[in-house]
């Protein structure tokens, strides 16, 4: 019973880390015990034999390929589509759903007033429209061209390229919705469901948005899609929440998330 | 990490700085294939950026990035389930003012631990990456596996045992 207690200190006492009476009591138990010294001889070799592996250093890129991220991710918040990264969504007030169709009708009016009263009858120049035009089907072409490289950092940049697209794009919008069902990578699935927010006021988005929740693997890819379609308050997804939230096979989290989800549609109507 | 929590997400970039060869060697030591680790290790700072606000305060950085870390690593294991992962290639020991008979004896060394401890159960391998090579104390790795700094003594005893049994017993083929 002595000797394995003892054995049990080996490790921090070749990392250095036993405090001293510790390390008395070891060294008067080696004294007496050849089987703990044997023991211990045995473990300092191999302890020793690890410390002596080099530790390699990752690819300088690396480094790169994060900061280009973590600018897209920035960039991403700066123009208020980057999604829910902190948790549950907390809206100002005229961003809520509710207010948006008062919202829309007063810069209706308000545009009509401009444009009758206030602009000069000159309309956009030829050049720059066309201009415009071909930067956003550039814009279109790298989205769907990145979503379709081998390398996830690529295709997260592919998710990035379609905020800044100005209008929504069908084919952009399939190729987010397919990456969000069949995409390898965890990151990409998550910055797809934040990327089509723009895309929900589409009933079928809606649709397979909910459809998607309890058919994905990744409980965090579950738990966005849920907060997104609670944040559409999207009473559709109910009945689905509803089954996930009783699905003894799912995730613990997933099950909790989907009876929150439940609640605050319930609240909100 | 506190003000990455807040919202000021560009201190990610220090965060990032101080700890991602940690993070890498500790990933390249559970899969032994650098290019797999270095995309795990940008899965954990993407996960720690979206996931921020699920960040304690009061808990060491460290300790919740290995727990990220630990998990990134399990979906992956998840989804690559059918690879065995095995060493790219014998990384040359630190060995520079050996003489050449010396080097080449301890560079077959290195090569069979790399061996012992590729072929040790995950869990088992976890626990002394983490005590050896990552130099976490005994209550940060209790912290990041969420159980008790006893048992973590146990573990890392015993993860030591099995390594040295599995290195000598391939030592004893090599020479027979």
């Amino acid at each position: 019973m002595i000797c394995e207690r003892v054995r049990e200190q080996i490790p921090e006492c070749l990392a250095g880390r036993l405090d001293h009476a510790a390390r008395e009591r070891l060294v008067a138990h080696l004294e007496t015990c050849p089987a703990c010294r044997a023991e211990l001889a045995e473990l300092n070799a191999v302890w020793r034999g690890m410390g002596s592996l080099p530790e390699p250093d990752p690819d300088p890129a690396m480094r790169a390929r994060f900061l280009e991220v973590l600018a897209a991710y920035q960039a991403g918040r700066a123009s208020g589509l980057a999604g829910q990264a902190g948790g549950p969504p907390h809206r100002p007030w005229l961003a809520r759903p509710v207010w948006q169709p008062v919202l829309a009708l007063a810069l209706l009016m308000l545009g009509v007033f401009l444009g009758r009263y206030v602009a000069q009858p000159r309309g956009p120049s030829p050049d720059v429209a066309q201009l415009t035009g071909q930067v956003e089907n550039l814009r279109q072409l790298a989205t769907l061209s990145l979503l379709q490289e081998q390398s996830p950092s690529s295709r997260l940049r592919g998710v990035t390229y379609s905020y800044q697209m100005a209008r929504p794009d069908a084919q952009v919008e399939q190729a987010l919705l397919y990456a969000v069902n069949h995409d390898s990578n965890v990151n990409v699935r998550l910055s797809a469901v934040d990327a089509l927010e723009k895309y929900a006021a589409s009933p079928q988005i809606r649709r397979a948005l909910a459809d998607a929740v309890p058919v994905q693997d990744s409980p965090l890819v579950q738990i966005a899609l849920m907060d997104l379609l609670v944040q559409l308050n999207d009473k559709e997804a109910a009945p689905a929440l509803h089954k996930l939230a009783q699905d003894a096979q799912a995730d613990n989290q997933v099950r909790q998330h989907a009876a929150w989800a439940i609640q605050r549609m319930e609240v909100s109507q | 990490m506190l003000d990455v929590r807040a919202g000021d997400v560009g201190k990610l970039e220090l965060l990032f700085d101080r700890h991602h060869r940690a993070l890498f060697r500790y990933f390249l030591h559970l899969t032994s294939n650098r290019a797999v680790s270095e995309d795990l290790v940008q899965e954990v700072f993407f996960r720690i950026l979206k996931y921020r606000h699920t960040y304690q305060p009061g808990t060491r950085f460290c300790a919740w990035m290995f727990q990220v870390g630990r998990n990134v690593h399990m979906d992956h294991a998840v989804r690559h389930k059918a690879e065995v992962a095995m060493p790219e290639r014998n990384w040359d020991v630190r060995s520079a003012e050996m003489p050449p008979d010396r080097q080449a004896q301890s560079r077959q060394e290195a090569a069979l631990l790399r061996r012992a401890l590729a072929a040790m159960p995950p869990e088992k391998r976890e626990v002394l990456i983490m005590s050896r090579f990552l130099d976490l104390k005994y209550e940060e790795i209790a912290s990041v596996l969420k159980c008790e700094t006893g048992a973590v003594k146990v573990r890392v005893y015993r993860a030591l045992r099995e390594l040295s049994d599995r290195f000598f017993a391939l030592c004893g083929e090599r020479a027979s």
